[in-house]
């Protein structure tokens, strides 16, 4: 397949798409300038919020917590489980092109990166809103100002941080053989079948490549700004080549990659394989205290440091529910549904501690995840930033064609 | 009432809902499935007719693997479904006692989803599945890493035990359907004449229910051939199952991708329709041969 010609044409007609579409006309500017008349129009309202449905906390989460939190403003929220946040995105879209830039179904999405950026070209998000809880965020933090390289510019609001960590049993792997890719790669070789990671383009297969890629190219800083770089050529093929000498000592000789990051994780909780990297590892804790995987999971970073991002949820600008998902959007950003939502599945708070007082930075610093899980300290310890979404695209479709297909 | 309104309109207004539905959402979607995959998208700026959809396909692994897994697949499901069907409705036909009690069995899997089935087999074939832990409890296999690649395995026998386990019992219930007639009365007066067992079965029961197990079996091979969710649970990222590379594609974040996506649609559809075509021309010559 051609790809850069066509993504070139993708993003030509998004920007045409753009052009001829409301966008540049009649946008709403500011909508929650006056938050009062915000809450006013929400009563009653319920908001469709298309999110990932397959984690069972953070889906109890949102139908529970959230949900009593949301009562007094007389919001309800309705979450459409999905499995992948590009059939909003594809819905949203469908919508525009029918026409239909008010009322429209999607009230609300859980986004990030290439979404995002797909999103933000062709015009679909609502943009330039101030939640009253935005203060709790550190909006210099480059990790909130722009996503996967795109600026946020206003049009997603920040809900959840996400660090990536590898997840290892370790009556199976000493602290050495996880300090680094290089000594986990050295570990896979002597016990094959025992590690492998998800094709991508699934989210964490995709983040486990770019994590091998920083690696062997020495930080995400070789690749710097919003389209791919000269670098990029040599730094992936000696990528390729160290992937292509790891595959026959992955699980099922690196002949096959499961499907899923749940397939992983399924794997691990089996005994099939004994480590594997993941972008919650908040969850983790829980795992364990169901027997679901053994009580010696750990985690580590590699000495090269973990891939970190921040979550968004967006808003579509023809959304029927808009005041209501302003007011989920902002009831996110809560300290008290921050805590809430870290006690529930580990998912680490997108508002900046330092802003809170004492006594509430206290409650976030004393929630234990148990042994299994890293504190916070050492998970942001050597946090590196995700690459630009042109990356993230060529990097899938690259080790399609070099790892899988070879 | 009939006589104040022409027959022929009382007929149009009665087919009109089943009309309705295959004209718009069937050949409407075919429509604009085969549209698109011709380049036709109107929400991107410099879209053309043309054939870069299929000339994609050609030089895309994805697809050209994925092309001979899912025959492979369907073909494979199709042929062991069907004996196996065959013979299981000719035991059951043979039955005296509890043939209701057995029909009733085999007939219970046909209520199950495909997407259930699917996950009953990765619970039961994986490598930490139900079977690999019998045989580790039986000192067959150590590590769940020697026990044979059921799921996600090359060949697909995963996929292809879905689909016979699925299959073969709605085989066996057309079988006894076809069975139910005269047949009795027939294989008694070819007993009289002298006919064996086996030359009975060769040339009273098969030609009787031949018609029957053919059309079974294509609607078989057409299931099998464009189903998504068993190739997507049981299968791998590369090959996968031709639906299952259909909707990756149509997933990408690349709208260039559609007609590609909209192509390997297309594509199973043609296969399915020339398979149905060559049952056709089968079907006339066994229903024109004398019992």
């Amino acid at each position: 397949m051609n790809l850069r010609p066509a993504r070139a044409l993708l993003v030509a007609g998004l920007l045409a798409l753009t052009a001829c579409g409301d966008a540049t006309g009649d946008r709403p500017a500011a909508v929650s300038s006056d938050w009062p008349s915000v809450l006013k129009a929400a009563r009653g309202q319920t908001v469709n919020w298309y999110m990932y449905g397959g984690d069972e906390a953070l889906n109890s989460f949102v139908s529970r917590t959230l949900a009593t939190k949301l009562k007094p403003y007389g919001v309800s929220v309705n979450q459409v489980k999905i499995t992948d946040t590009v059939d909003a995105i594809n819905k949203v879209l469908a919508e525009k092109q029918a026409g239909r830039n008010h009322g429209g179904s999607v009230d609300l999405i859980w986004v990030n990166g290439e979404n995002f950026a797909t999103g933000k070209q062709a015009g679909l998000w609502q943009c330039g809103y101030d939640l009253p809880n935005a203060k709790y965020v550190d909006s210099t933090n480059p990790a909130v100002t722009s996503d996967f390289g795109v600026p946020v510019d206003g049009c997603e609001s920040v809900w959840q941080q996400a660090h990536s960590a590898l997840v290892y049993d370790s009556s199976k792997l000493a602290a050495s053989d996880v300090s680094s890719v290089t000594a986990l790669f050295a570990w896979a070789t002597a016990h094959p079948g025992r590690f492998t990671y998800p094709a991508p383009p699934d989210f964490t297969g995709s983040m486990a490549v770019r994590t091998f890629l920083y690696d062997t190219a020495g930080g995400p800083s070789a690749f710097p700004g919003p389209t791919v770089a000269a670098a990029y050529g040599p730094a992936s093929a000696r990528l390729w080549q160290r992937l292509l000498t790891l595959a026959p000592s992955l699980w099922r000789k690196g002949q096959t990659y499961p499907v899923s990051q749940a397939d992983v994780e399924k794997l691990y909780g089996q005994g099939e394989i004994d480590a594997y990297l993941t972008y919650g590892p908040g969850a983790v804790a829980q795992q364990v205290s169901k027997g679901v995987f053994p009580s010696s999971t750990r985690e580590a970073v590699f000495r090269s440091g973990n891939i970190a991002n921040d979550s968004f949820v967006a808003i579509p600008a023809n959304a029927a529910h808009q005041a209501a998902a302003l007011v989920v959007a902002n009831q996110l950003l809560d300290p008290a549904t921050q805590l809430a939502l870290f006690k529930a599945n580990g998912a680490y708070p997108a508002i900046d501690l330092a802003r809170l007082p004492a006594a509430e930075r206290q409650q976030f610093q004393a929630v234990d995840l148990g042994p299994s899980v890293l504190p916070l300290s050492e998970l942001t310890a050597h946090v590196q930033p995700e690459l630009a979404a042109a990356y993230v695209t060529r990097i899938e479709a690259d080790w399609k064609t070099h790892v899988l297909q070879r | 009432m009939t006589g104040r309104r022409p027959r022929w309109v009382t007929i149009v207004l009665l087919l009109a809902p089943a009309v309705t539905v295959v004209g718009v959402l069937f050949l409407g979607g075919l429509g604009l499935g085969v549209a698109q995959s011709f380049g036709y998208l109107p929400f991107l700026h410099g879209w053309h007719w043309g054939l870069d959809g299929y000339r994609a396909l050609w030089h895309d692994p994805a697809v050209t693997a994925s092309v001979g897994l899912t025959l492979r697949v369907a073909l494979v499901s199709t042929a062991v479904a069907t004996v196996l069907g065959v013979a299981a409705g000719l035991l059951l036909h043979s039955l005296v006692r509890g043939r209701r009690t057995v029909t009733a069995v085999f007939g219970s899997t046909l209520a199950v989803p495909h997407i259930v089935g699917a996950l009953a087999m990765v619970l039961l074939l994986s490598q930490s599945g139900l079977l690999s832990r019998l045989a580790h409890a039986a000192g067959l296999s150590g590590t769940p890493a020697h026990f044979p690649a059921l799921t996600a395995d090359g060949f697909g026998w995963g996929i292809i035990a879905e689909y016979v386990w699925k299959e073969t019992p709605f085989v066996a219930l057309v079988v006894l359907a076809a069975l139910s007639g005269g047949i009795g009365e027939l294989r008694g007066v070819a007993r009289t004449l002298g006919a064996g067992p086996w030359q009975r079965l060769r040339h009273v029961v098969l030609p009787l229910i031949a018609p029957a197990v053919a059309a079974t079996s294509v609607l078989v091979f057409a299931f099998s051939f464009g189903s998504y969710e068993v190739p997507a649970l049981l299968g791998r990222p590369y090959p996968a199952g031709l639906p299952v590379v259909a909707l990756q594609y149509q997933q990408d974040v690349d709208l260039n991708s559609r007609p590609e996506a909209m192509a390997v649609a297309v594509l199973i559809a043609v296969v399915v329709a020339v398979v149905v075509a060559g049952y056709l021309a089968l079907i006339r010559r066994l229903s024109g041969r004398p019992l």
